[in-house]
Formats: structure tokens, C-alpha cells, sequence
């Protein structure tokens, strides 16, 4: 029993005899195997078969060929298939000159191609094209994965139908070959497939294979990287430099460029940061002290080795930047602005619009600047000649400012009609009260106006047991106050935990170190006393049912204790006096009044942006929009090679003293020692040209052009690497369009 | 279908596995194995194959590789490996040990071109390179001959009168990676065909030392001997023939395979597939008057002089084609087979298909009408395939 000679059988009359067959593919896409199944279903019908790849060294992605023959006889043909009667081509975006290379007119293609028989017609009318989506269908039927599927039995069945050969045909080379379990996707093919005749006529002479390239002598062979071989071809996807948002910046209510002043100062020093800060912060020694550093929270070396100390370095700026001497240039239209409150909001909308070259008034009701920076910080945290300089700094860009001057509902109108625009700004001043009896006793004072007075020079004598109430920053401030203007003791009373209070952090854990008592889950419902305060009954607060933000109600229970008070400072918050508002269409709000924030660095945005969209409807221009970056845009520490950074703590703030060596005025954090915490920052999403991307290429195919990067196109393979150790996501790998 | 569809590789495998398990009542197989493109795929199924009595060992080198195959063969064990290129390079001190201890070690050899630098495809020098250690070598044309080949390589090597080691060559992705339809015969045929070995003076209970010091007389009779046993395996091969033939239903070709060449003005002689595309030549030639023939030399060693001269005789124009290249001197089968002419007679030597150009018809032709067109044949020409 020896090989017979075969007939043709019930081959279909179209197909010519001796058959050759090319698949053009990726590799990875299993085209070796696709010739492989063509060549099974010709055997099965008892034809003589014969197949084999054509690839070297190419990876997943390279370009691969694969061959089969067919024939009645025995195949003494060893060659490569240089004149392919069918052409497989698994991957569209390998249709160029080189894959219909020897194919005659009149050859069938079948294509790989989610865009169906029109975007081919024109281009090769000579050939009958055959088209199916092959991708989408092995993709819903699981075969491969979803990053690479694998084509090539669902292709197999379109070709079968495309050629006119049985299913059955189709059924039993997938049976030989032990891969049943993919004809369903095969027979959706073979369903899909769309066919399309040659036009008539056309007779293109079929090109013969390229000449063979010239061979040099062997110590000729010496190349440098990269080498003559276009490896760009094997790419699906390619490396892009892109910045991203870092969560500092996307977390700054000020809205300032973090990443961007934090490097400045490490890489070119407080001048070259300070540049970056004033374009929307005025006020870096105010915030430096007194910011509660959302950008820090957010920071990302704080899932690594804690998080930079962003507010400190604010502050280092702001301590140590040389004053600013030169006056803006006018703007092209100068406005005539007025801004009513000196507080964070409306020094942040004068500081932006006189930067602008606009002219600026702003209207004080206390004697000097600063709103609550001036009346409400106490100068232990704040001193004077801090805020001083850095107001100092506003005014010099030629900013009038008008003290002592408060103003009602008219003067505003009045404003509205002198000048371009009025910005109000006037903060919180309706202080909210205690209801209980005795609270009109002599002694009970509103937390703010303690420390104004504090401020301002005429201090209450304080003795005894001091209770102040609240949970915020005002109740801390009070409270360190009071024991600075010797009380006894000190306690503060708030009816929720330690975790609900507003106050930031640092500042509890402070007040808590120079001996202030915290009272918590305690209301008061009752002062005592003859002719002043002498105590106070505190109930006990349990949290009840949830209200409408989900967050549990503290009900005051009636078990209640009585302790000793000589004093009692309020500080339960504060809300705005929108009479002064006209309903005019040029005054607009900024600030805590408009939207009670209650930081600093959010009055500063709120100015800046409010002067902003001043200047627009001045122009008749639609309001500016600050782009925010979703969440999935941001910088996260997934994202983030700790690999790459040293360990190293962060740098602390210097404190001064410790309690019980009398406590003063004197300001007690004493900030860093050094601007060198600044090269702590990992520069999310911003490209600080480290070189990892050049170092880590394979190929070395990454150029330095003066700054910045240059990837070669002709060669990168899209391997990816260079976006993977990027340290800090400033690069991105995006696919790259082709005709798929 | 009659057959499955295999490569080269795995045709070499399973013919390795049948006669493998053909032992299992003797002293079982031995495989010591080591990957190299492009024999890799064959050392793979073989280490996936369960043989009875058999152990495949996958060891860190060539040269261990083939150190396995000896002592298995010393110890009465049915052996193989499978290696190209560098790998026999490497293999080579224990490729000329395993002849000259007289173990009928059976090698597949998956001819690669040697290197650096490193390419991957096909030519013969890897196994021409040790054409003088002393084992059979038989080169091969397609999958169905690759494994008909390893079964008679055994029958060969394992035979009293020969007890040599052979090896059976395919060219690298043209037959070792390329799927044809082959005949798989069952297990029973092959036991047929192969019979348990039984190796005389086998190590068994008495321990041995092999090898040993020896001195120039007995070299000279051990290296008689052993071509002695060469010469032998012409009458062997042909029992051989006879009896597969008779097992398997199926002719194992001759020694050299002449393909019209009775006739010939031009005779083309050459080994493994490019003879396949002189054939495709010929008939090209013939079909245009031309008076073309092929020779395909199947068995190198030991070298058929005999029969090829009488091939050539009455030849007037030879061209021998060798996808090798002897550096220093030309083609190694030009080389060996140029003086068997009738005198007066033009052979020419080419070199093609080095580094494993695809050679084709054309370049056959082309050939062919410079042998057709010589005054008297010159220095070898070297040739260049393209791509």
C-alpha cells in the first residue's frame, strides 16, 4: 500500500491544480496553524498536501508567512509560494505591496477585516476578495484571549466557503486536528463571510519576487543600534509622551500647579517656584501656616514613605522669595474693579485682576488687611509681620486699598455703578449663637471676636477653667489662646469624636500636646452662675438614627454634669449677611460668602476664578472652564515606580519649645530647615527627563532632543517597557490605527 | 486521509518512539536529549512520549546528550538523539567517541547551517562537518523517508556485521518543519522490523571500564575493522530493503536515485531536497528538449563510489551541487565524488542554497546550462540563492 495518486474528487472547479496557498499573518495570531487546517481540509479529501511557516527570530506582533500546497500527486515542490492562486491575510493592517506579491489577477484574497468589501474594491478590483470579521467572532467565543485572539480556525471556515468546499470537508480536518471545540466560531464565519468577483479585464502583470539585497563582507557587518532592520513593522501600539494630573494639583482648591512649584524649587530654586506659585497663589506664607494641605493627603509618596510636606515648602517660598518690585503692565482694556474684603478671597481677586492690569479698590471695614487672616489666626500660628509681607506684596502691584470702611446694601450699588465690576467678599460675620440659659452671663464671648481682640491688643484676662465650644479651627485657636493668656485649664466641647472634628489635624494633635482638655460627645445645655459664668452642664451626646446625609444625629441625652467655667468662648461656626447683595448684574460673590468653604486656599480659588469670569463677562466672553481631571485621569500610586526612589522619610517642621516652658505669642511652628524635601516629590504625570525611557529601551531607539524625547518610529516595536518604568506616568502607550 | 499530516521533526520522533518501544522486551531505550532550533520539536514530543522500559533524559549539553546515548548503548539499550548546527558542533567529541566504541547510536540531525552569527536555516555543513568520525550517514528528501529512514538506520547500526552509529538527515524548516502527509506505521509492524538488540559484550553484572589505552598496532586494526563494517553495509542495506519492503508494504529508495539520467547530457547530482527541485528541473528541461538528469546521492557515507561511477559512466557533463561549502576547498560531495567520472568527462562543482537560500528550479537551470555551455570545469562556484 503505497501513496496513491489522488483524484480531484469533488473538489470545486474553481480551485486550480497544483494549489498553492499564503497566509500572511502576526505572529501569535496562529497563522502557521491556519495554513496547517487549509492544507487538513485538502488532505481529508484525499488530495496530496503539504505546509510549512516562514519566520525566523519574529516575535508575538512580527510579521509571519505561512505556505500550502495541494495536489493530486506528490509535492516535490520545496519552495517558499512566490505565486499564490489564494491569499489568507489575517490582519488587514498588513495589506501592503509586498503581502499580493506574485499574486495573478484573478488570485482570491481572503481578509481578516472588520470593515467589510467596500474599503478594498477599488484598490485590487483584479483579485476575488472574500472578507469576514474574524477577530470579532473568535473573540466572542473565547479562543485565545481578549488582548490577542487567536484567528485562525474561525478564519478556516471562511475560507473553506469562500473556496466552495463542503462543511463537512470543514468538520472532519478540525476533528483530525483536535480542534472541535472552535467550529462554531468556524461556522459563524463560514455564514459571514462576504465575497466579491474580479472585475473583467484588467490584466496587471504579476511582479516576480524583489531582487535578492546585496551582501557585504563580514567586517562590513559592524552596526551600531539600531540595526538595518525596520523592526516597525512588527508595532500594533507605540509610546507617546503625555502628561497626566497629578492628585496635588487636582486636590489644590487654590488650584495651584503643586507639582509644578514643588519641582521648580528643587530643580531651579525659590525665584524659578516662586514664578510658578504667583501665578495663583499670593498668599504662600499664609497658606504655608494655616493650610490644612489637601494636596498632601493626596500625595503619592504617601502610600510609599509619606507624603512630601507640600505646605511646608509653600511656606519656605513664600519666607524667602526676594519682594517683587515691578508694577504689572496695564491690560490692553484696563477695568476699574472693586473689591469689598481684604480676607483670602478678596486679596486672591485683586492679586489676579491687578496682575492683569486692571485697576483695583479694595474696601476694608477693620483698620487693616487681611479679613479673618488678620482678626481670626492667632499670631502664635500667623504672626502679624507675616501677613503683613505677603500683603505687602498685593498692594505693590498698585492695588488702592480703603480701610476702616464698612458698607450696606446702597454703598455696594453705588460701587456697581462707579466701576466695571464689584467683587463681594466679605467673608462670614454672623456668628452663631448657643441656645441655652445663662448664656448672657458676663464671660461667654464668641470665639472670633476673643481672638480679634486678642489680636488687636485688648486680651480679656483670662483665669481659671476655660471651655470653649466647637470643633473647628476657631475652637483650637481659642482654646491655645486661652492657655496662652494664662487659663488654668482649658477644655473644648464638641458633641461629636475626636475623627468628626473639622479642625485640621496637626492643630488638634498640638492643642492636645500643650495640655488642652478634650470634652467629646458632650453639648452644653446650661450656664451657670451668679452675676457671671461660673459653670457649665454639659449633657452627654449619643449618636441616633442616621439623617438625610447618612451621617448618624447626635441626640443629647439627659444625663448631665456640671463642671467649673470662668470663661466660655462660642466658636460654632459662622454664615454670611447676604443683605449688602444688590440684584445687579455687575457684582458677583467670592469667597466664603458665596460658597462657605471655609479654607483659605478655597477663598483664594474662588477669587481668582470669580475675577476671572469678571473680566470675561466684561468682554462679553463666555465664562472660563477649569478643566477637572476625572479620577481615572489622576496619578495614582499604582501608577507610580516606587522601585525606583530611595526610601527617605519625610523632612518635619521645627516646633518650638515644648509645653509647661511658657507658652507665648511667639509663632510656634518654625517651618523646614531647607527647601530639600522638595526633591522628595515623584513629579506625577510630569516627565522630569530622568532618562529612565532611553535606558530602558531594548532597542535604543529613544533620542534626547534638547528637552524632551525622541522615539524612532522605523524601529520601536511597541514593546512597552519605556512606559512601564517610566517612574511617574509620563508616557502613555496608545494603539495605532491601521487599516484592521 | 492515508497518513496524518507530521513534520519532518515529529516524523523523526515517532519513528525514535516506535523503535523505541520495539525494545521493550530487550534492554529498553536510552534518549539523552538537548533543544537547538530546529530539531527542538523533535526532542519535545519525544520527551512527551511514554515508551515502556524507556527513559528520555534532558541534559544541560549536547556533548551530555550524546554521553547519555552511550551509556545506554554500552549497556544493551536501543538509543537516540536529535541535534543541528552547534549542537553537533559541541556534540562532537562524543560523536566520534560513540563510533569508535562501535554503538549502534541512532541520530536524527536537523541540518542547520553552523554559526555565529546565528541562522537558523538549512545547509549540510553541520553533519558533513563529521563526516570522517566513523557513523552512517543517510540524507533524507521528505517526511515519509525520514521516518522509513530512522527505522532502517537501527536495522543498519544494529546489525552484528555493522555496529556503527548512524545518522538520519533532514534539512532544517524545509523538511523538519514542514507537515506532509506520512504513513505512521502501528507497533506491531515495527516490532516486526526491528527486533530487540542484543548487543555483544554489553555491560552487564561484570563491571567495565570503556575505553583504554591502546597502542598504534591496534589502532590500526580497530580502524580496518570499523571499514570493513562500512563496506559491509551495502549487502545489509539491501536486506534491509527487502524486508521493510516486506513488513511495511513500501520500498526504502536506493543508495543514490537516479532520476532520468540513463540519457542525460547534463547529470545533476545532489542531496536531500534540493534533488526534489532538480527533479522539477529536469522535467522543465526535458519538456524543452534539453537532456537533462538528476542523481540524488541518499547514502554519504559510506560514500557509494561504486555506484556512482557507475552512474556517471557514459556521462559526459556532471554538476554537482553541494549546499556546503568546505571552506579552503569547494563542495564536500564535489569533493568525494569528481574523480568517479569517465575520464575526459566535465564535473563541475556548485555551491547553492548555503545558509538556506530557497533554491529553485531556475537556479537548477541556470546550472544546468553553465555545465551544458563549459569548455572544462573550473574552481567551484559559489552561488547565491537571494533572500
Amino acid at each position: 500500500m503505497g501513496v496513491t495518486e489522488s483524484s480531484r474528487g469533488a473538489l470545486p472547479a474553481g480551485i486550480p491544480l497544483p494549489l498553492e496557498v499564503r497566509v500572511h499573518g502576526r505572529g501569535g495570531q496562529g497563522g502557521v496553524t491556519c495554513a496547517k487546517l487549509v492544507a487538513t481540509i485538502y488532505a481529508e479529501q484525499g488530495l496530496h498536501v503539504q505546509t510549512f511557516g516562514d519566520y525566523g527570530s519574529e516575535r508575538t506582533g512580527a510579521p509571519v508567512r505561512a505556505f500550502a500546497r495541494v495536489d493530486t500527486v506528490p509535492i516535490r515542490n520545496r519552495n517558499k509560494v512566490y505565486r499564490p492562486n489564494h491569499l489568507i491575510v489575517l490582519d488587514a493592517g498588513l495589506l501592503a505591496e509586498d503581502v499580493l506579491e506574485g499574486a495573478e489577477p484573478g488570485a482570491v484574497v481572503l481578509l481578516n477585516t472588520a470593515r467589510g468589501l467596500a474599503p478594498f474594491a477599488d484598490k485590487h478590483g483584479h483579485f476575488r476578495f472574500a472578507a469576514v470579521d474574524a477577530t470579532a467572532i473568535a473573540r466572542r467565543h473565547g479562543i485565545g484571549t481578549s488582548a490577542v485572539v487567536i484567528i485562525n480556525t474561525t478564519l478556516a471556515g471562511a475560507y473553506a466557503r469562500a473556496m466552495g468546499l463542503p462543511w463537512e470537508a470543514v468538520e472532519r480536518a478540525f476533528a483530525v486536528q483536535g480542534l472541535a471545540r472552535d467550529l462554531p466560531a468556524a461556522r459563524e464565519a463560514w455564514d459571514a463571510v462576504l465575497v466579491r468577483e474580479a472585475d473583467d479585464g484588467e490584466e496587471t502583470a504579476a511582479r516576480g519576487a524583489s531582487p535578492p539585497s546585496k551582501v557585504i563582507g563580514i567586517a562590513e557587518q559592524v552596526r551600531d543600534i539600531p540595526t538595518p532592520l525596520q523592526t516597525g513593522s512588527w508595532r500594533t501600539q507605540m509610546p507617546l509622551y503625555r502628561s497626566h494630573a497629578a492628585p496635588c494639583n487636582a486636590g489644590c482648591p487654590a488650584g495651584n500647579d503643586v507639582v509644578g512649584f514643588v519641582q521648580a524649587l528643587a530643580t531651579g530654586g525659590v525665584e524659578a517656584a516662586a514664578r510658578v506659585l504667583f501665578r495663583t497663589q499670593p498668599l504662600p506664607s499664609v497658606c504655608g501656616r494655616v493650610c490644612p494641605a489637601p494636596c498632601m493627603s493626596a500625595c503619592n509618596r504617601g502610600a510609599y514613605d509619606g507624603s512630601v510636606h507640600i505646605r511646608g515648602l509653600e511656606r519656605w517660598i513664600g519666607d524667602h522669595v526676594a519682594p517683587r518690585p515691578e508694577r504689572p503692565v496695564p491690560a490692553a482694556t484696563p477695568r476699574r474693579v472693586a473689591v469689598v474684603g481684604s480676607g483670602p478671597a478678596g486679596l486672591g481677586a485683586a492679586f489676579a485682576l491687578a496682575t492683569a492690569g486692571h485697576r483695583v479698590v479694595i474696601y476694608e471695614g477693620e483698620s487693616c488687611l487681611g479679613g479673618v487672616l488678620r482678626t481670626g489666626i492667632p499670631a502664635y500660628r500667623l504672626p502679624e509681620e507675616v501677613l503683613d509681607r505677603d500683603i505687602a506684596r498685593i498692594v505693590a502691584l498698585g492695588v488702592e486699598a480703603r480701610t476702616g470702611t464698612f458698607l450696606d446694601a446702597a454703598a455696594v450699588a453705588g460701587l456697581a455703578r462707579s466701576h466695571d465690576a464689584v467683587i463681594l467678599a466679605a467673608g462670614l460675620p454672623r456668628l452663631t449663637g448657643l441656645e441655652a440659659p445663662g448664656v448672657d452671663l458676663p464671660g461667654v464671648l464668641q470665639g472670633i471676636r476673643f481672638l480679634d481682640d486678642v489680636k488687636r491688643g485688648a486680651a480679656p484676662r483670662l483665669s481659671g477653667a476655660v471651655i470653649v465650644v466647637g470643633g473647628g479651627n476657631t475652637a483650637i485657636d481659642c482654646a491655645r489662646t486661652a492657655l496662652r493668656l494664662g487659663a488654668s485649664s482649658v477644655a473644648i466641647a464638641y458633641r461629636r469624636g475626636r475623627k468628626e472634628m473639622p479642625a485640621i489635624g496637626p492643630e488638634i494633635d498640638e492643642a492636645v500636646a500643650e495640655g488642652v482638655k478634650l470634652l467629646l460627645h458632650r453639648q452644653p445645655v446650661r450656664v451657670g452662675g451668679e452675676g457671671r459664668v461660673q459653670s457649665l452642664e454639659l449633657a452627654e451626646v449619643e449618636l441616633g438614627e442616621p439623617d438625610a446625609s447618612g451621617r448618624r444625629r447626635p441626640v443629647v441625652t439627659g444625663r448631665t454634669s456640671s463642671v467649673p467655667c470662668d470663661a466660655l468662648l462660642l466658636a460654632l461656626g459662622q454664615s454670611a449677611d447676604l443683605s449688602i447683595v444688590p440684584g445687579l448684574p455687575n457684582v458677583f460673590t467670592a469667597g466664603d460668602m458665596a460658597t462657605g468653604d471655609g479654607t483659605v486656599a478655597h477663598a483664594l480659588g474662588s477669587g481668582r476664578r470669580v475675577a476671572a469670569k469678571v473680566l470675561a463677562a466684561l468682554a462679553g466672553e463666555p465664562e472660563p472652564v477649569e478643566e477637572r481631571p476625572s479620577p481615572e485621569a489622576l496619578v495614582a500610586p499604582a501608577h507610580v515606580r516606587f522601585s525606583h526612589f530611595e526610601v527617605e522619610l519625610p523632612h518635619a517642621e521645627r516646633h518650638r519649645g515644648i509645653p509647661g516652658q511658657g507658652l507665648g505669642f511667639d509663632e510656634a511652628n518654625l517651618g523646614l530647615d531647607g527647601p530639600s524635601e522638595a526633591s522628595r516629590c515623584f513629579s506625577c504625570g510630569a516627565c522630569t527627563e530622568c532618562d529612565t525611557c532611553l535606558l530602558y529601551c531594548p532597542e535604543g531607539v529613544i533620542h534626547r532632543i534638547g528637552r524632551g524625547y525622541r522615539i524612532d518610529e522605523a524601529f520601536c516595536k511597541g514593546c512597552g517597557m519605556c512606559v512601564a518604568e517610566c517612574p511617574r506616568r509620563a508616557m502613555e502607550m496608545v494603539f495605532e490605527v491601521s487599516a484592521r | 486521509m492515508n497518513g496524518q499530516l507530521l513534520s519532518g521533526n515529529h516524523a523523526a520522533a515517532i519513528g525514535a518512539t516506535l523503535a523505541g518501544r520495539a525494545n521493550r522486551t530487550g534492554r529498553g531505550f536510552v534518549s539523552g536529549v538537548y533543544p537547538i532550533t530546529p530539531s527542538t520539536e523533535c526532542m519535545e514530543l519525544l520527551c512527551n512520549q511514554e515508551i515502556e522500559k524507556g527513559h528520555v533524559v534532558r541534559v544541560e549539553s549536547e556533548h551530555s546528550a550524546m554521553a547519555v546515548c552511550i551509556g545506554g548503548a554500552a549497556s544493551g539499550a536501543r538509543t537516540f538523539t536529535t541535534s543541528s548546527s552547534n549542537g553537533i558542533a559541541y556534540m562532537a567529541e562524543n560523536v566520534v567517541a560513540a563510533a569508535l566504541l562501535r554503538l549502534p547510536v541512532v541520530m536524527a540531525a536537523a541540518n542547520r547551517t553552523l554559526g555565529p552569527p546565528w541562522n537558523v536555516w538549512a545547509d549540510h555543513g553541520d553533519t558533513l562537518m563529521l563526516r570522517d568520525s566513523g557513523w552512517i550517514q543517510l540524507y533524507c528528501a521528505d517526511n515519509q523517508e525520514v521516518l522509513d529512514t530512522l527505522l532502517c538506520a537501527f536495522r543498519l547500526a544494529e546489525d552484528r556485521r555493522i555496529l556503527l552509529p548512524a545518522l538520519v538527515c533532514q534539512e532544517a524548516f524545509v523538511l523538519s518543519h514542514t507537515m506532509e502527509r506520512t504513513i505512521v506505521p502501528t507497533q506491531d509492524q515495527v516490532d516486526r522490523f526491528l527486533p530487540p538488540l542484543d548487543l555483544p559484550a554489553r555491560l552487564d553484572r561484570t563491571a567495565r571500564v570503556l575505553g583504554g589505552i591502546s597502542v598504534p598496532h591496534v589502532t590500526e586494526v580497530h580502524r580496518a575493522q570499523h571499514q570493513a563494517a562500512m563496506d559491509r553495509t551495502w549487502e545489509v542495506y539491501r536486506e534491509v530493503q527487502d524486508e521493510f519492503e516486506a513488513v511495511f508494504g513500501r520500498r526504502p529508495a536506493d543508495p543514490v536515485v537516479p532520476y532520468r539520467a540513463d540519457d542525460a547530457d547534463v547529470l545533476v547530482v545532489s542531496m536531500g531536497t534540493i534533488a526534489s527541485t532538480a527533479e522539477r528541473a529536469v522535467d522543465e528541461a526535458r519538456a524543452r528538449g534539453i537532456r537533462l538528469g538528476s542523481l540524488r546521492v541518499r547514502t554519504f557515507r559510506p560514500f557509494p563510489a561504486a555506484l556512482l561511477a557507475a552512474a556517471f559512466r557514459g556521462r559526459p557533463r556532471i554538476a554537482v551541487i553541494d549546499r556546503n561549502v568546505s571552506l579552503g576547498f569547494g563542495g564536500v560531495l564535489w569533493g568525494e565524488c569528481r574523480g568517479l567520472a569517465d575520464p575526459g568527462a566535465m564535473v563541475q562543482g556548485y555551491m547553492i542554497g548555503i545558509g538556506g537560500g530557497d533554491v529553485r528550479p531556475g537556479h537548477l537551470l541556470a546550472i544546468a546550462e553553465d555545465a551544458a555551455s563549459r569548455g572544462s570545469a573550473g574552481t567551484p562556484v559559489m552561488m547565491e540563492a537571494g533572500a
